[in-house]
């Protein structure tokens, strides 16, 4: 796979455009076919987009704090949709207050996401994790 | 939907003001004339347009921290240890009634109750309702403000008001285009018109409510030129509805000169358009919010660009500073770095009241620059308004005359390209549709030429990128690393 199709978006109600451009900006020159759903975005979104593209991996931003509340059930919806295989991550500051980012990054991790991030991620090291993790999912490689 | 600029008819307005009031069930406990006499029942030391010009007066920066949480005695408890070191007290928002969506804010406090600790970024007013805004208002002794960054804040304002709130922050250009995806903004600039009618009515009653129109917009490299024109345009629209305490806002941008240079215009370039349109019935402040950017993540640094940021304010004479915290990378902040961010931003500002900051060729260059750039914006907008001036703001969003670098709005037209000079200041790498003279362009081109030969490389995105990270990574001008 070359050109892996991933979903980019900021969930929510969060309006945070920066780092969201910056991110398809990236992942984009990086020969990654980018679907960037911009910012506020709900989950069904995201799934709608993943289903439509045949994309490899949906890549979650929330930097406002309700990441939590946001995130919940995502895993599940999109096992309900067929998306059994999808690659979710997640990144930003994703709770209310400064928490060891450890304890944020298990919590998530029990919600189902494959890899979690801080706000300071090198994205040169996300690129290199998401290229494994999509080599490791494809059938009869 | 048709705007106009004129003042609403009382008529028109009550008959929209019955539906704005059934949005949420809590809409039904508003009661105008009882919040008008509650207001009237305030002392001044509580109210925060006569707090703002006693400040001005005596020409002294008071200091106002962000802070809300999703429970009212949890808020509470907040506020009053916030208002042992702050001069005024904010209500910030959180992010779903931002979008007027309540039912996931009632969510949001039920998981909180259940938590025992806040999952909202902010304090849900509506949600709450009047009684217990009413609450929050009278348990502290310091002006109480609501910030948030919504489109359509009618039924917000019409809570916060009558629970006796006396400053509201926003605009229809920018709580709509920093805030929002789709929000047209003949949508936004009509929902403002309402908000600022309302505002209106409680001043023909004789209660003052500050209005601040938000000034840092996306805040990432926002030329000066931007912000002020979204200021004065919001000024002028909400004076027509009746408005008399105005608080024109910047974002710090991080170099000295030129920050100083920012809010001294602001305040001289309102007055010069607000007298120009006809207005002398009025009160202008100033605020200036500290770096609105990416902070670094180390609290000691982040204490360092607070301090930065007490410094513009103080020295430029902004009447009041937003402050950051340390934990400000991190997300929502605890009460402690709150208390922290105000703490450092005391002590820097107490030790520059005495000092000013010397006139200066630099500094007449930098405000000679952001007076023809306003003008230049000013001029094309009167045109595209042609009589009436809320449409003249529909039209120059939708030329590009008003173009806001980095935000998330389908209908700005991003197109402005903003990057930094040698010495840090904002300046204009494509000016897209934003008109300019000549040789006002020539001089950002030239700033950022010299930078590129200091930096031996091509102005272009990659040096944009590379200054908005600059200030997390522990610098102002974001050079090449290696």
């Amino acid at each position: 796979m070359n050109h892996p199709v991933i979903v980019l978006g900021v969930i929510g109600a969060d309006c945070h455009a920066v780092g969201n451009r910056i991110l398809d900006m990236y992942f984009s020159s990086r020969s990654y076919h980018v679907v960037n759903l911009g910012v506020m975005v709900s989950q069904d979104e995201f799934i709608d987009a993943a289903i439509e593209t045949g994309a490899q991996a949906i890549l979650v931003s929330s930097l406002y704090g309700h990441g939590e509340i946001d995130c919940a059930g995502l895993r599940d919806r999109c096992i309900e949709r067929g998306l059994d295989d999808i690659i979710l991550y997640v990144g930003g500051n994703l709770v209310i207050g400064k928490q060891r980012f450890e304890e944020v990054a298990a919590k998530f991790r029990t919600m189902g996401f494959d890899r979690v991030f801080g706000p300071d991620a090198d994205l040169a090291v996300v690129d290199r994790l998401l290229r494994q993790d999509i080599k490791r999912r494809q059938p009869c490689s | 939907m048709t705007v106009e600029h004129h003042r609403l008819e009382l008529e028109t307005f009550l008959a929209s003001r019955q539906a704005v009031l059934e949005t949420w069930p809590t809409g039904a406990d508003v009661d105008l004339e009882e919040g008008i006499r509650y207001h009237r029942s305030i002392p001044p030391h509580k109210s925060f347009a006569p707090v703002m010009r006693a400040a001005d007066a005596r020409g002294v920066t008071l200091l106002q921290p962000r802070a809300g949480v999703a429970l009212v005695d949890e808020h509470i408890r907040l506020l009053q240890q916030l208002e042992q070191e702050c001069d005024l007290l904010p209500t910030t928002v959180d992010a779903y009634t931002r979008q007027n969506r309540y039912d996931q804010a009632a969510q949001g406090v039920e998981k909180s109750r259940r938590a025992g600790h806040s999952l909202l970024n902010g304090f849900p007013a509506v949600n709450h309702g009047p009684a217990a805004c009413r609450q929050v208002v009278d348990s502290v002794s310091k002006p109480v403000q609501i910030r948030h960054g919504t489109p359509d804040a009618r039924l917000l304002a019409e809570v916060a008001l009558a629970a006796g709130f006396t400053a509201f922050e926003g605009g229809g250009i920018s709580y709509n285009l920093p805030y929002a995806k789709k929000v047209p903004l003949e949508r936004s600039i009509r929902h403002w018109q309402y908000v600022d009618r309302l505002v209106g009515l409680y001043q023909e009653e004789g209660v003052t409510i500050n209005r601040e129109p938000f000034g840092p917009l996306s805040g990432t490299l926002v030329p000066p030129c931007i912000s002020h024109a979204v200021a004065i345009v919001e000024g002028l629209l909400a004076l027509e509805q009746g408005v008399r305490s105005i608080t024109l806002g910047y974002g710090q941008a991080g170099n000295l000169v030129q920050d100083v240079a920012a809010i001294h215009t602001l305040r001289e370039l309102g007055h010069r358009y607000f007298r120009d349109a006809g207005f002398d019935d009025y009160e202008l402040t100033t605020v200036l919010h500290q770096w609105m950017g990416g902070f670094p993540g180390n609290e000691s640094k982040a204490a360092a660009v607070i301090a930065w940021g007490g410094m513009a304010a103080a020295l430029a004479r902004a009447t009041k500073v937003i402050t950051k915290t340390p934990h400000e990378a991190a997300g929502i902040p605890t009460t402690a770095s709150n208390l922290q961010g105000i703490q450092i931003t005391a002590q820097i500002v107490n030790m520059m009241a005495d000092q000013t900051m010397p006139a200066a060729p630099v500094r007449d260059l930098e405000e000679q620059m952001i007076r023809r750039e306003v003008d230049t914006i000013m001029k094309a907008f009167f045109a595209l308004a042609d009589g009436d001036l809320a449409t003249g703001a529909i039209r120059a969003v939708e030329a590009g005359v008003i173009d806001v670098p980095f935000a998330p709005s389908a209908f700005n037209a991003g197109k402005l390209l903003p990057c930094r000079d040698d010495e840090g200041a904002v300046r204009i790498l494509d000016r897209g549709q934003v008109p300019m003279d000549e040789d006002v362009f020539r001089f950002h081109q030239d700033r950022i030429a010299a930078r590129a030969r200091t930096e031996r490389r091509d102005p272009g995105f990659q040096m944009v990128i590379d200054d908005v990270y600059a200030i997390s990574k522990g610098r102002l001008v974001g050079r090449p690393t290696a």
